[in-house]
């Protein structure tokens, strides 16, 4: 995934272009299978924390023993899982 | 010089002229004036930023991503019902819709949800209209699949007849595409090793196709020997793919295939390009008459049935959910918007215009015979004579571009066939109908409809509905960007004219399909079914199906009917939010397009 420019060094035009043209093809065509496959794991993600706290939820899917054994590698998600789960999501926002 | 004077190098010059004014002059001064777009102001990529759908991405990755999703089979087929009102009119609408509407929505819409906290239509209608409007958009989705997909089965079903071998070559590069997401997803092979071997399997699928065409030029495995039923059967296979496409996993299907189909996709496109431009050097002309015609006996007047019949390429309701929907959450700055949504927008207006050049190019005599894939005709004359000469590489080319037509309009019909199941999910989730929420019953229906409606209705009687209904969702997206503008205190008239004039036209264009329909169902009691049987496709066109196509005459008048009425329903709502948006600002405190920080 391309993130966003770099700003600490200038770069030539030459180099430009050819971030450009890389840019370009990537998006063209790869792009949306990345964000596709992220939203894959997303939702995966999603499941894994609701097994792991569902106790804490009132819906206890495991037993809490299990749950405590994997807490830790939850624990370090929760802001962001909170942050999508809690997302208003629409069918609008399914078009790709 | 007169021969010079008689290609259509000139037309693509002036076209890309008029496209950097577009995009230099009136974009630029709509993005300063009108949106305001200030780099510095943070986006919703920046601001929910999570890394999966809210993340900042470079403009010229996201203008690659728009590109790839707003340009498909629309603005290569659109034109070949408007240059029947002869070349120079669907010329002027290519230039005209896409300079003042065209890019103004796809900018405007990728705008409206950046300043909306990257929310897609579906909330800002809601927002907008309140819940009744929302629920009214949803119903006109759900309609405007059903059409896309019927549109587009039956051009798949007619591309396979028409060239033998594609059909071939597509489940080559099905099996290609499957194998390569096993192989980069379970062997962990590098992508770019993946991605050679799969263009050497694309290369010798194409291959296979032109083989198996030169040996079998009219007989099974090329063409199925089922006389009138050929294409009813064709598009049956292709509603098997696309269910198998809908209801598998993405990576193991969809995902691998749609990334190898992109690269003879775009190769053609490019191949075209180059071709165009090189007419003066190949001594190509234009052969097809300027006009303009303004009556088709078989679509209509020329307004507004060819507002309608070129919609992508010249304006199209599609690329504002695409804008609306990923794009906008991934804008790293807000001045980016103007490049990826109004430059992808208007490089696909170069794609309609390669397109029309390749319908320019061909005796007129092609068109009188219905004979629409000639896409691929037009494209082998303007690209054969540097590539071998047509003696040589006819074959190879016919079977390459048509190939091309199945793979656009395949991989665009899966995505729609997945985002109808979801809508599907949506609007069924609960209740006594939930079974239709259900993911494989979802997928038969959304399939299934389309299905019967393909192998039923003519062509063009679909193609303009889709249209119809298309540039009826862009003329909403522009009356919903208007409500914005006002609701902010912006101008208003230069998205407020489009919206307008759109909605107008469109309405005009399915009430007239209705009348057409309603008029052949008419003409059939009074003992004449020269009409019906006008309206449907083979083998129903005949006598002992004359109920049977006037029942499918029938159900395209109901079609026409609610997708009029559900449209005219939600033009209205949006047109008394713009007023009741407009008064509340002229009482409110000042505020401006930037979401009201910066006083005017």
């Amino acid at each position: 995934m391309t993130e966003s420019k770099d700003p600490a060094k200038p770069k030539g035009r030459s180099k430009k272009v050819k971030e450009g043209v890389k840019g370009v093809l990537y998006g063209m065509a790869a792009h949306g299978h990345v964000t596709a496959a992220l939203r894959t794991r997303m939702y995966l993600e999603h499941l894994f924390m609701f097994i792991t706290l569902g106790d804490m939820l009132g819906v206890p899917v495991i037993p809490p023993y299990y749950s405590l054994r994997i807490l830790p590698y939850a624990v370090p998600n929760i802001k962001s899982w909170k942050q999508r789960v809690f997302r208003e999501r629409d069918f609008t926002d399914q078009v790709f | 010089m007169a021969d010079f004077l008689g290609t259509p190098f000139l037309w693509v010059v002036a076209t890309i002229v008029l496209y950097g004014i577009a995009y230099w002059g009136y974009g630029k001064w709509i993005d300063r004036r009108v949106w305001r777009s200030d780099a510095k102001r943070t986006t919703p990529a920046h601001m929910y930023m999570d890394g999966v759908e809210y993340f900042p991405v470079s403009r010229y990755v996201l203008w690659g991503y728009q590109f790839k999703s707003v340009a498909a089979l629309g603005p290569i087929l659109g034109p070949f019902i408007g240059i029947k009102f002869g070349w120079l009119p669907a010329l002027i609408w290519i230039i005209g819709g896409n300079f003042f509407i065209g890019w103004l929505q796809d900018y405007g819409a990728m705008m409206l949800s950046v300043r909306k906290e990257g929310r897609s239509f579906g909330p800002i209608t809601y927002e907008f209209t309140g819940a009744k409007g929302r629920t009214n958009l949803l119903a006109f989705v759900l309609f405007y699949l059903i059409i896309i997909s019927a549109a587009f089965i039956a051009l798949i079903a007619v591309f396979w007849s028409k060239y033998p071998g594609t059909f071939i070559a597509t489940v080559g590069i099905i099996f290609a595409g499957v194998l390569c997401g096993q192989l980069l997803y379970r062997v962990k092979m590098n992508v770019f090793a993946v991605t050679g071997i799969g263009l050497a399997l694309v290369v010798l699928s194409i291959w296979i196709g032109v083989y198996t065409s030169a040996q079998w030029p009219s007989s099974f495995p090329t063409v199925l020997p089922l006389g009138d039923w050929t294409v009813p059967a064709w598009a049956l296979l292709a509603v098997l793919i696309l269910y198998a496409a809908a209801v598998l996993p993405t990576p193991l299907f969809v995902q691998p295939t749609n990334y190898l189909a992109f690269y003879p996709a775009y190769a053609a496109i490019i191949l075209l390009l180059v071709g165009a431009l090189a007419t003066p050097f190949t001594n190509i002309s234009v052969t097809m008459p300027p006009g303009p015609i303004l009556f088709q006996a078989d679509t209509g007047p020329l307004w507004p049935i060819l507002f309608v019949a070129i919609a992508c390429g010249a304006i199209s309701g599609w690329h504002s959910l695409v804008s609306s929907s990923s794009s906008s959450k991934q804008l790293d700055i807000e001045t980016d918007a103007l490049p990826v949504g109004g430059g992808a927008m208007l490089s696909e207006g170069l794609l309609a215009l390669v397109s029309l050049i390749a319908y320019m190019v061909l005796a007129p005599s092609f068109f009188a015979q219905g004979n629409y894939p000639s896409w691929v005709e037009g494209a082998i004359v303007l690209t054969s004579p540097f590539l071998g000469g047509r003696a040589a590489a006819g074959a190879t080319l016919t079977v390459f571009f048509g190939l091309v037509l199945v793979i656009y309009a395949l991989t665009v019909q899966a995505l729609v066939t997945r985002f109808f199941r979801l809508v599907s999910a949506e609007t069924w989730s609960e209740g006594r109908f939930r079974v239709f929420g259900n993911k494989h019953v979802a997928t038969v229906v959304g399939l299934g409809i389309p299905w019967a409606f393909a192998v039923s209705g003519s062509w063009w009687a679909l193609w303009l509905y889709f249209g119809g209904s298309n540039q009826l969702l862009a003329g909403l997206a522009i009356m919903l960007i208007t409500i914005h503008l006002a609701k902010v205190r912006a101008p208003t008239r230069y998205s407020l004219i489009p919206a307008v004039f759109m909605i107008i036209t469109t309405l005009a264009a399915l009430a007239w399909q209705v009348y057409f329909f309603t008029k052949a169902v008419v003409d059939y009691l009074n003992g004449s079914s020269t009409g019906i049987f006008g309206n449907v496709r083979a083998p129903i066109n005949k006598a002992p199906y004359a109920l049977v196509a006037l029942g499918i005459n029938a159900v395209f008048v109901v079609i026409g009917a609610v997708l009029f009425l559900v449209g005219l329903s939600m033009a209205i709502r949006l047109f008394r939010s713009y007023l009741s948006s407009k008064a509340e600002a002229r009482v409110k405190a000042p505020a401006a397009a930037d979401g009201g920080t910066r006083e005017r």
